[in-house]
């Protein structure tokens, strides 16, 4: 954004208002970056894969590089409003100008936006062909997963016929999910995991996750389902490998 | 030749049986035709449909006898209301003559003109303001019903089926709404005088466009009878197949509102393009034109979609089709793939009207020109071109296409340019501004405030990886109020503030304009705020329940949701009094340039006396000018 102002001749720096402008740029945007970004981090909680660590980590950098924009937004509408408020029922006198356009201000924002999407597009396509090439890992364990009003069902196929309601999962070990349903669509969401895809009748589709930390965490379904949709959720349990060998061989099937 | 001059409908003792048949109709013979006609067809088609077949999956029977009865509501309302007269008159030769076609624009009927069809498009728009004050009271009470609902943990005083119904009706509701809530009051009054024209270029269309709104509201709100419309309003099949009857109130609601959209769309266009005052260019056309027109032409092409869409459901419900089922062939893919096709463009068929019209009153209000036209142009045209490239965003999680995800990712953070256009557009007419304080001005701080946060959770959630954390929690609901209520509706509000010395004669009530303006605008922040967060912690859309995780974020929300009501209520109050005893407005109030206040109040029949011709854009404040 420094075209603005850095492209203008010098001397407009030493107009109070440009000048009360830069300083609110500045306050305003390590204001913005700061709180939203401390408010995301503090809402989305500690994550439990490597996914949802890039999603957070991808949240919080959109958040401080969009924080200039907003600031810049904010400072100058703050700016003026800082100065010759008029009240009453009569409108004040007129402008003393008549700027109607500013060519290079205009060129200089929308390359500046221009630039900032391609940001945003080249390093979400990067993310999300890593997210893809996941699904591919020959190393992943696999697991069904059907949805139906209103329940969860998990199908290790890799250890014989073992199907549970609570999902057991082992730590640092891929897993691809392949998720159908039996009636409506659902929605497959780990939620500290970052991971969601729907669970459509009759197709499969799919979608893959590493856990890297031990212990509980919630699988909600994202997409009404009918009458208990607010009840369709269940617990995932990521534990060590040792005691999810043990889990399984407890629930009949083979290692 | 009988004229209608000589039997004005308001002459006393006057026997009816000499009354011409168009003077007869109005609502109440409207409500009351329909009402025997549903029941009628509702009869019929109770006796003589056949029974659903045994062991079939599709069981069609209660859907199609629901669906006739509202067919026969519909067909029996625009009867009624003299929907069918023009047309009919034309097919047996005999058009409507001078002096009918006057009675039909309203002349000379004081208040009794609102209740009918009239073609004057200033009683249209009138018309189109209180059918929206009236869907947004009823949006806006399901709305707190739903805060209620989940004020606490555990939420659930309403049963689970009461409030999918609710949140469903809620949605829909307030969707319409917003898309009538400034093309249809403003689009409609105030337009066609800012081109210099004296009506709009179909006057019996945009009569029929209001009407049909009118026939539409009745079934949907009958859903609540019928087990009520419990899909969310995105009405995904197969959820909506399995829905109760209620779900056809929903799908008639929709085929009768899309007929509705695409008229006005096809009149409003053919109005602009063809009846702009003489010297009015297109350099010279007032922004909020452009955004009107950008907002219904972008409505022409995807609401035949959206009709589409719920016809195909009525089929599948009502016929033993099988677009949307999988054991017949069909898929659910591809309703929703229709359904948002027409659904994303539909967000900025709201958005864009409404910024237009603060656009328009930027430079009323900061008394200089309005910064690079051309680039709030280009902003409103690449904004309308790429919304109709989008909408598969709303599926990154469905599975349909993955590959498809980056194309369409790149597609929607493609908006954030032009978008960006409208904010700069705002901010250089801002800057160096004089700012005159009233309500429509700080609304413009307000859309500012408000579509910004609602443009930058956008671009989180138009990230693939980010949406798969994102998508159908809280979060979004939040983003998508930010956008058309934080940007949208404040922009509606400003209008009806603005606008309304002209279309009523009266100023509106400053202290009230202000006290809503601020209890809905803090309420609706902290209730959206609260909602981004517990979106963020996780919380599922459309849920009745959630756990105790949530509590502090649902509490604060629903506090602050009632305070969006009692700022709503102190604005209704607003409109109410000032509109019956407020001070009487001059004929230019805000000092504005466009045409609309070069009329006199109330504004004649036909607007001009003598129709005006334009030397130069409306922005002329400034320097240069005084």
């Amino acid at each position: 954004m420094s075209e603005l102002e850095v492209t203008k001749r010098p001397s407009i720096f030493k107009r109070k208002d440009v000048r009360l402008t830069a300083v609110l740029w500045v306050i305003f945007s390590i204001l913005i970056g700061y709180i939203a970004g401390t408010v995301q981090a503090r809402s989305m909680g500690a994550a439990a894969s490597e996914t949802m660590s890039t999603t957070i980590n991808m949240m919080k950098i959109f958040t401080w590089v969009s924080a200039p924009i907003a600031g810049l937004v904010a400072a100058l509408a703050a700016t003026t409003l800082l100065s010759k408020l008029h009240f009453g029922d009569t409108p004040p006198a007129e402008a003393d100008h008549e700027i109607r356009n500013s060519p290079r201000i205009a060129a200089a924002w929308i390359v500046v936006s221009a630039l900032m999407c391609l940001f945003a597009v080249v390093w979400g396509m990067v993310v999300l062909q890593k997210d893809d090439a996941a699904l591919l890992n020959p190393q992943s364990m696999n697991i069904n997963v059907v949805g139906q009003q209103w329940v969860w069902n998990f199908d290790y196929i890799d250890s014989g016929k073992v199907r549970s309601n609570d999902l057991y999962l082992p730590v640092n070990k891929p897993v691809v999910f392949h998720v159908t349903s039996n009636d409506v669509i659902h929605s497959f969401w780990i939620v500290q995991m970052g991971i969601k895809i729907d669970a459509n009748p009759a197709y499969v589709t799919e979608t893959s996750v590493t856990p890297n930390k031990i212990g509980v965490f919630d699988v909600r379904c994202a997409e009404l389902c009918g009458l208990l949709h607010a009840y369709m959720q269940t617990k995932v349990h990521v534990v060590s490998q040792a005691d999810y060998d043990t889990w399984i061989q407890s629930q009949g099937g083979k290692i | 030749m009988t004229t209608v001059m000589e039997h004005p409908a308001s002459a006393p003792g006057k026997p009816a049986a000499k009354q011409p048949l168009i003077e007869k109709l109005n609502i109440f013979t409207a409500f009351g035709l329909g009402i025997v006609m549903a029941i009628l067809f509702w009869y019929l088609a109770r006796t003589f449909l056949p029974e659903n077949t045994e062991g079939s999956f599709i069981k069609t029977r209660l859907d199609a006898v629901t669906i006739i009865g509202m067919l026969g509501w519909f067909f029996g309302f625009m009867t009624g209301i003299g929907a069918l007269i023009g047309p009919f008159r034309w097919l047996l030769g005999r058009d409507l003559n001078h002096d009918e076609n006057m009675f039909y624009a309203g002349k000379d009927q004081g208040v009794k003109r609102y209740f009918r069809y009239t073609t004057d498009h200033k009683v249209v728009g009138i018309q189109y303001l209180v059918i929206t004050i009236i869907i947004f009271f009823v949006g806006g009470t399901l709305a707190m019903l739903i805060r209620m609902n989940l004020g606490r943990s555990g939420g659930a005083w309403l049963q689970p089926q009461t409030y999918n119904a609710i949140v469903g009706t809620h949605g829909i509701v307030m969707i319409v709404g917003t898309i009538i809530m400034i093309t249809g009051p403003f689009g409609n009054f105030i337009m066609p005088i800012m081109i210099g024209a004296r009506d709009m270029a179909f006057p019996r269309l945009n009569a029929l466009s209001f009407w049909l709104i009118v026939a539409a509201i009745p079934p949907m709100l009958s859903s609540f009878f019928f087990g009520g419309i419990s899909t969310g309003w995105s009405a995904y099949a197969p959820l909506a197949s399995q829905a109760p009857p209620g779900m056809d109130g929903y799908i008639m609601f929709i085929v009768i509102f899309a007929i509705s959209t695409m008229v006005a769309g096809a009149n409003i266009t053919t109005t602009v393009v063809r009846m702009r005052a003489k010297g009015m260019t297109w350099n010279r056309t007032p922004i909020f034109i452009y955004g009107v027109v950008a907002s219904v032409a972008l409505a022409l092409p995807v609401f035949p979609l959206f009709f589409l869409s719920q016809v195909m459901s009525a089929m599948d419900r009502a016929l033993g089709s099988t677009f949307y089922d999988v054991r017949g062939g069909g898929s659910g893919w591809l309703y929703e793939n229709l359904f948002w096709i027409m659904g994303h463009p539909e967000v900025y068929v709201i958005l864009i009207p409404a910024v237009a019209a603060l656009m328009e009153m930027a430079p009323v209000f900061t008394r200089r020109p309005l910064f690079s036209f051309n680039v709030a142009i280009m902003g409103i045209a690449g904004i309308s071109g790429l919304s109709i490239l989008v909408w598969a965003h709303h599926m990154y999680v469905t599975g349909w296409a993955p590959l498809l995800n980056g194309p369409f990712m790149l597609t929607t953070e493609l908006i954030s340019i032009p978008t960006g256009m409208l904010f700069l557009v705002l901010i250089g007419t801002l800057w160096r501004g004089r700012l005159w304080m009233t309500m429509p001005t700080a609304s413009i701080y307000a859309l500012l405030w408000n579509f910004m946060i609602g443009g930058i959770t956008g671009i989180y959630l138009s990230d693939v990886p980010v949406d798969g954390a994102l998508h159908g929690s809280m979060f979004v609901t939040a983003h998508f109020h930010y956008t058309l209520m934080g940007a949208g509706l404040t922009g509606a509000l400003a209008s009806l503030v603005f606008w309304f010395p002209k279309m009523t004669g009266r100023m509106f009530d400053k202290t009230a304009s202000w006290v809503a303006f601020w209890l809905v605008q803090i309420g609706f922040n902290v209730a959206f705020m609260g909602m981004f967060f517990v979106g963020l912690a996780g919380q599922p859309r459309r849920v009745d329940a959630y756990a105790a995780l949530f509590d502090q974020g649902n509490k604060i929300t629903t506090m602050a949701a009632y305070t969006i009501m009692a700022g709503m209520l102190v604005l209704l109050y607003g409109v109410i009094s000032s509109w019956t005893n407020g001070a009487i407005a001059p004929m230019n109030p805000w000092h504005a340039k466009t045409l609309d206040w070069t009329v006199p109040n109330p504004v004649p029949l036909e607007n001009f006396d003598v129709l005006p011709v334009v030397t130069s854009d409306p922005y002329g404040y400034g320097k240069a000018q005084s």
